[in-house]
Order: C-alpha cells, then structure tokens, then sequence
C-alpha cells in the first residue's frame, strides 16, 4: 500500500497537536511565529498539490493561480465586512468551483497536453488578477484587508491583534486539509486514485470511472489551494498578483517534491524547508532559489520521492528486517 | 430465455486492417469458453472491444438483454465484466491482498468518499477474509502482504486473475492466461479456474495458445481467423477440424 | 477614404511586427518540436535557454568580439553544447518519466533564471547593436533593421533545418527516429546519439531566438517566459510534435497577437493567446495540422 496510508492515526494526530503547540514553545519569538505561520501559508496549497500529483501522478503547472482566486475572494469579501469564518469557506468554494469548471475540459488532455493546459491556466487566471482593475486593484493589489474580529470558539479566543492569533488561524485551516487530505487518501476514494496513478487502463476495467475521479482529486486540489491563498491574504494582510504567478506555481511543485510528493507530511516538511531555510542562511533571494533548483534536480534525478522519501528508505535500512523491508516497500 | 451474451457483427478496424470483421456469436449458458486463433486474428481486439476499451466501428454487443456496447469500459465492469490484459496488469506498488481488495472494492464515486466516515467492519472483515481464501487457493497466500512488484511474472498473472474473480464477475475475458507461466503453475491455475467456475459460474472467455490447457479447460471452443470466427464446437471437434488445422498452417 | 488607409498601414505594421515575433517563436517552438518529437521530452526550460542566448550574445558582443553577427553565432553554438550536455546529463535519465521530467525542468529553470540575476543583476541589459538603430522606412511607416535581419535568419534556420531534415542521413534517420523508434533502431540508427542531436539543435536554435530578440527588445532574466509560452501555444496548434505545424502555428500566433492590439488593449493581448491555446486544446487537441492518436480507454 502507498506509504502515506500507512502513517499511524496517532502519529498524524500527534503533529497537528504539536504544530497547535508551538506558540506556546516560541513565545518570546515573534520571527520564529512569523516564519512558522508563513510556512503553514505554503504547506496548505502544497497539501492541495500533494493530492493531485502524489497520489493520482497529475502535474498542474498553475496551481498558485487556485491559491489566488482563494486569496481574493477571501479579501473581498473581508473588506465587505464578512465575518472570516465564512470569508475563508466561500475563498475555499470559489477555487474549488473554478477547478471544477477548468477540470471538466481539461482533464481529457493526455499527459503533455494536460500539464501545458494547467500552465496556460495559471497563467490566464494570472493576467485576470493583474488586470481586472474594478476587482482585484490591477497590478497594485488589495492592500488593506482587514484584520478579522475575534472569533470565540468557546474553549478559546482568537485574538487577531497578537501574531499568535493569525497562528492559530493558519495551524487550523491547515488541520482542516491535513485531515481532508489524511481521510481521502485513506478512503476507498484514494485507493481509486492510486491505482489511477499506477495504471489507468487497469483501474477503468476495474470500475473506476476516472474522468470522474481525476475530476473530484482536482477540485478537492484546488479547493485546498484555494483555502491556503485565502489564509495568506488574511495574514499578509494584501493580496497581489505577483504572489500567484508561474513562479510561484514552480515554488508550489517545488515545495511538494522536496518535501515528499505522496506523503502525508511531505507538504509541511517541504513548505518548512522552503520558507525557513533561506531566513536562518541569510543567503541572497536568489542563491537560495538556484540552491532549491539544484535540489529540485537532483532529486529528479536521484530520489524523486523527495526527503520523505528518503526518510522512509533510511527507516527501512536501519530496521533490517525482512518482513519489514517487504511490508514497507 | 434471452441469451447471456450476443455479438451481432461486430466490427474494428486499424487504418486500413479489419482487425475484427462482422464477429456474431451467442454464448446462451455460463460455461469456460476457449477463443484461439493463429496470432493477428483479432483475439485481443475482440476483447478489447467486448470490454469497452475501444470503440466498435460496427456492430452491436448485448449483455443479459441489454446492450452494452455504448457504456464507457468502468460502466461495463459495474455490470460484471472483467477482463485480464494479453501484457500482465497489477498494481506493483501495492501488496497482493490489496491488489485484490481492490477490485471488489465499490467504485462508485460517492460511496468511496464515505468510506473513511463510516466504515463498516465487518463488511471490510468480510472482504478481506474473502481475499486471503481466493489467494490461498491460487497458491499466493504467503505473498498476501509484499507488493506485487516482488512476484514472478507468472505469479502476477495469477494475481491478476484472483484480482478479476474477486469482482465476481458475470463475464470473465482472460487474454492468454497461460503465457509466461511455468508448468508447475500452469496446473495450479487449470486447477484454481476450474474450481472457481465450479463455485460461481458465469462466461468465462479464454483466450489461449497453449492447445493442451484450453483443450482440457474449455467446454466450448470458439475459433477466430481474418476478424472473423472460423468455426465453433466442442475441444474434441475443434481438433479434428480440416479448416481450422488449415487455418493454423496456412 | 484616409481613414481607411490609415487601417491598411495600420494593419500592414502589425503584420511586419507580428511576422518578427512569430518568426523568434518559430525558433522557440522548432527546438523544441523537434526534441518532443524524437525523445518525448517537453522541455519547460527551452525559455530560459532562449534567455540565456541573449545574455551570451551580449557577453560576446560586448566582451569578446564587437561583431553582432559573431556573437549570435557564437551564443547559439554555445547554447547548442549546453543542450548536448543537458540531455546527457539530464534528460536521459528522466526521458520515460513524465512528471519527472517536468520537475527537472522546473529546476533548470530556478537554476538559470536566478542565476542570472546573480551574474547580472535583475535590471535589464541594453544591447546596441548597429542593426537597432539603423531605420527601414517603407511608405509613412519605420521598422528597424533587425526585425529584418530576424526575420531572415529565421527564415535561414528554417531552410537549413529543412535540408538537414530531409536531404542528410543523419536528418533522415532523425525522422525516421521520431516517427517510429523501433523501426529506426533496428536499421541501425543510435537513439541516444539523435537524442543528443536533437537537444543539441533544438537548444541552438532556442539560444539564437534568444540572441536575436535581445538587442530589439532588452536583455532581462524572464524574456524568455512569454516566448516559451507563446512557442508552446504554436506547438499546441501545430499539433504537438509536427515541424510544418509549429512553424505555422508560430507565424499565426505572432500576427494573430500582433493584429490584436489594434483591438484589444495591450495588457489583454497576452490573454488572447491563452484563450487561443486553451481553445484549440479543448477544440482540437491533437492540433490543427496534426494527426489525432489513439488515447487509453
């Protein structure tokens, strides 16, 4: 079975408490919180990416463009005076609703057709962003979104005056597709998927329709991309094109195969790396960014299962067993 | 009663090749049918356009009363068919038990999703117990838990085989089952065949280049030359056949 | 009647700038055609090679050779080896694994992009050339030299490869490579030695676009990005993996682009290309001129 399925519930559950934990450990350092929630901004839209090319093999060179259409229709609605809670789920809906209206035709295309479509995609929803002036304020942005009102869950409230509270709001939103992306991959569902991934024409004579399975992985994909762009508009506060480009799709694939395309974890450790790294090196933006293409490269070449990957071979090395090695590969 | 499978001149072609043409036949009772033919005369093809993986140019394909030659290939699996492919298809990267788990598993969109809600145990129970039996008799009970990739290829197309009667299939369409697979083996599938079509009849359809184990499988040969069946009747028969020996060496 | 022939010359204009850029997004799109068609590689990182052509071609101009024909010669001959070296070193190695093969691309990218703001700085790089400012007046209207000398070296390009293609051995069995693979190796035609030809032009001709745009527009680390967008927008018309396409397809997406604007605003002129891609995707996947293929199940 496909390694993520295995990941032990306690174990999933054990992360998403430590992540909630963390600005309880980093309380006297506002930067670690910062770049620590920024990560969280990253790893849920590599969460959605995750989906669809970990586990179905599809590769979508636009998918930071889901992410924006969450950002915005998240900081529009804010400005109108939506409360955040709902703010968030129509950003969520919205990207999902235009992933399913973008999949319908494009899923058809074969494997080159289909990853040119998604970047011709990216890049039309990119040059919307940037130039439907009355909507999205043009190249400049939405600067100004609003700080949202705290938000009583009753046990706690989130005050979004401290950092902690954009934290938490991140550290949630992210639980949310950590689960979503836990359960589908563990349903019937996700079995579908993989063995979509593995063999197509197997999986159709199996039963699985998969015109309709690549379109519900893609919708869910940008959906969570989508929620991932709307929480980055709440904590940066702005929304610009620039954030949604074809770099920044690159950055999105890049994230996913570092961490680990396939793996429960391989978003957040990717995300992590990408956001974290650079900021503890002090190297100049753009070394960092060859340093990460020759990873990326490297990785291609050598170990495209990315650093969870890795992980996992050198767990399998130092157990040594047999029955290990035979359950795991 | 109307019969369980009729192909009323049914027809493909590639480029300018009739690989299969104006093929009518009825299949009224479950039983294992042997489908052989010298090679290039259109077996796989009529598979591929029974199960729906490519179009028919003509023709028509009913299914217990109903046609079906218009559904897509996952619709006619969710009527009962399953097929196994000529080159070997498994899921390498998943372990035997799930390979099969798989294809009984419901593919209905929907139901998939719910299944990580509210799984029913002992369904799951039920189907995995049913999985471990069918690979045990097929002999790959010791490899239920490694991945598929480790498996000899003649293990594999056993495991195929196990994945596509675990779907219980109504319509069964083996494409040489018994190529790549070593004598030893070769009896334990006659023998796993035999057993699972005395459990659960249905059609079964095989197409076969090894004389010796579809003679003595089949009770119905049906014999395929130029796109078109040359001549139908029982292993004894088909044997004694004038056309079909001049089929072969012609 | 004067406003009418004010949309001749208008229209007239546009077609000489649109035939100037579809001519650079043949070259684009020839590359990486031809690569696509012998190894099935579709090589994301064909922008930043044309990007890297037009730095080198300042880099010898400017440091080496103070002639512009030399140094176009000398970036496209340079940008050649880097695809040789590219294919053998990476390519190969990920020909049979699509998504892999994207990723390695993507890395190129970030590698030689960001390595060029590093080398370079992120402004643009001004390349004054004599053909730039040298002005061809034709009727009320002005172009300057090097959308002719662009033209007409792509139009050289195209002739030579067209020789190559059909009149050498070494063409023949490069066709024949892409055609059908098997057939050629059992005539005896080394796959992995016209893989390396293949990347070898196909990168040559991307870094002479590269060298011949950059003194007419600027030299900057994304000027290849919309190029290699618009290239694989003509390849997609073409239909992906036919040469007469992708030179079609490149020549309708320049004037197609360029006659736009009398349109549209110029911020949409990029859209309408997309929408064209998109379009033609959904319409005719397999191309305008190409041959539809048989799909799975």
């Amino acid at each position: 079975m496909h390694p993520a399925g295995r990941a032990a519930p306690w174990a999933a559950l054990a992360f998403v408490v430590l992540l909630y934990l963390a600005p309880v450990v980093f309380a006297g350092s506002p930067y670690v919180l910062y770049i620590l929630t920024l990560t969280l901004c990253y790893a849920v839209p590599a969460i959605g990416l995750n989906l669809l090319f970990g586990y179905v093999g599809l590769v979508s060179l636009g998918h930071m463009a889901f992410a924006g259409v969450g950002a915005y229709a998240t900081a529009l609605l804010m400005k109108a005076g939506v409360g955040v809670v709902p703010a968030l789920a129509a950003g969520t809906l919205g990207a999902g609703l235009i992933g399913l209206l973008v999949g319908i035709p494009c899923l058809r295309l074969r494997s080159h057709f289909f990853i040119i479509v998604t970047l011709a995609v990216g890049m039309m929803l990119y040059l919307l962003f940037n130039n439907l002036d009355w909507l999205t304020g043009g190249a400049a942005g939405l600067p100004g979104v609003p700080r949202p009102q705290p938000l009583d869950l009753g046990v706690a409230t989130i005050d979004f005056r401290l950092s902690e509270g954009f934290y938490w709001l991140a550290a949630t939103a992210f639980a949310v597709a950590f689960a979503a992306q836990y359960l589908l991959v563990r349903s019937d569902f996700g079995r579908s998927l993989a063995a979509i991934r593995q063999d197509e024409a197997l999986a159709a004579a199996r039963g699985v329709d998969v015109f309709a399975h690549k379109l519900a992985a893609f919708a869910i994909s940008a959906a969570i991309a989508g929620l991932g762009g709307g929480v980055m508009a709440l904590f940066l506060r702005a929304v610009a094109p620039l954030s949604f480009d074809f770099m920044e799709s690159i950055n999105l694939v890049l994230i996913v195969i570092v961490g680990g395309a396939g793996y429960l974890y391989g978003p957040y450790l990717g995300a992590l790396l990408f956001v974290a790294l650079p900021e503890f090196l002090r190297a100049a933006d753009q070394l960092r960014l060859v340093a990460f293409g020759a990873i990326l490269l490297v990785l291609a070449l050598y170990a495209p299962r990315g650093l969870c990957g890795l992980a996992a071979l050198i767990g399998r090395r130092l157990r040594h067993t047999p029955a290990g090695a035979a359950a795991d590969a | 009663m109307p019969e369980l499978l009729a192909v009323e001149g049914l027809g493909k072609a590639f480029g300018g090749i009739r690989a299969v043409d104006g093929v009518s036949f009825r299949i009224e009772r479950p039983g294992i049918y042997g489908l052989i033919g010298p090679n290039g005369a259109g077996k796989t093809t009529l598979f591929d356009v029974l199960c729906g993986r490519q179009a028919a140019d003509a023709g028509e394909i009913r299914f217990e009363g109903r046609r079906v030659d218009l559904d897509r290939v996952h619709r006619r699996a969710r009527r009962g068919f399953a097929r196994t492919f000529q080159e070997c298809r498994v899921l390498l990267e998943e372990s035997c038990r799930d390979n099969v788990l798989f294809a009984a598993q419901d593919k209905r969109l929907g139901r998939e999703g719910l299944q990580a809600m509210l799984r029913s145990g002992r369904a799951r129970r039920a189907a995995r117990a049913e999985a471990d039996r069918l690979l045990d008799l097929a002999g790959l009970a010791r490899y239920a838990e490694a991945p598929a990739s480790v498996l000899s290829y003649g293990q594999r197309r056993l495991l195929e085989i196990v994945s596509t009667l675990m779907t219980r299939p109504r319509l069964l369409l083996l494409d040489e089952p018994a190529s790549g697979v070593n004598p030893t083996l070769l009896n334990a599938l006659h023998d796993f065949l035999k057993r699972m079509f005395a459990e659960r009849p249905a059609v079964f359809i095989v197409v076969e280049h090894n004389m010796e184990f579809i003679m003595s499988l089949a009770s119905e040969i049906i014999v395929m030359h130029q796109g078109r069946i040359l001549e139908r009747g029982t292993p004894a028969a088909i044997q004694a056949s004038r056309q079909v020996i001049d089929a072969y060496l012609g | 009647m004067r406003r009418c022939e004010r949309i001749v010359t208008a229209i007239f204009e546009q077609v000489v700038n649109g035939t100037m850029m579809g001519a650079i997004y043949v070259l684009v799109a020839l590359g990486m055609v031809l690569i696509f068609g012998v190894m099935e590689v579709l090589n994301f990182a064909h922008g930043v090679l044309f990007m890297a052509g037009g730095y080198l071609a300042w880099v010898f101009y400017y440091g080496l050779t103070g002639s512009y024909p030399a140094s176009v010669i000398l970036a496209a001959l340079s940008l050649a080896v880097v695809g040789a070296a590219l294919e053998r070193g990476v390519f190969r190695r990920v020909r049979t694994n699509v998504p892999m093969q994207i990723v390695a691309s993507l890395g190129l990218i970030l590698i030689v992009q960001n390595g060029a703001v590093l080398l370079f700085g992120p402004s643009a790089l001004a390349m004054r050339v004599p053909t730039v400012t040298a002005l061809v007046h034709v009727g009320d209207l002005s172009f300057t030299q090097q959308h002719f000398v662009i033209i007409a070296t792509a139009a050289a390009a195209i002739a030579a490869l067209a020789f190559f293609l059909f009149r050498t051995r070494l063409g023949t069995a490069m066709r024949a490579t892409s055609q059908n693979p098997e057939a050629a190796r059992v005539v005896g035609v080394d796959p992995d030695r016209i893989h390396l030809l293949a990347f070898a032009i196909g990168s040559g001709l991307g870094g002479l676009g590269g060298a011949l745009l950059g003194p007419l527009f600027l030299i900057f680390p994304q000027m290849g990005d919309l190029p290699l967008l618009k290239a694989l927008t003509a390849i997609v018309l073409g239909g992906l993996g036919s040469i007469p396409g992708a030179i079609v397809g490149g020549f309708v997406i320049g004037i197609a682009e360029a006659l736009s604007t009398l349109v549209v605003s110029t911020d949409y002129r990029d859209m309408v290309v997309f929408l064209l891609l998109i379009a033609v995707l959904l319409v005719r996947p397999w191309g305008l001129f190409g041959i539809r293929v048989r799909g799975e199940g």
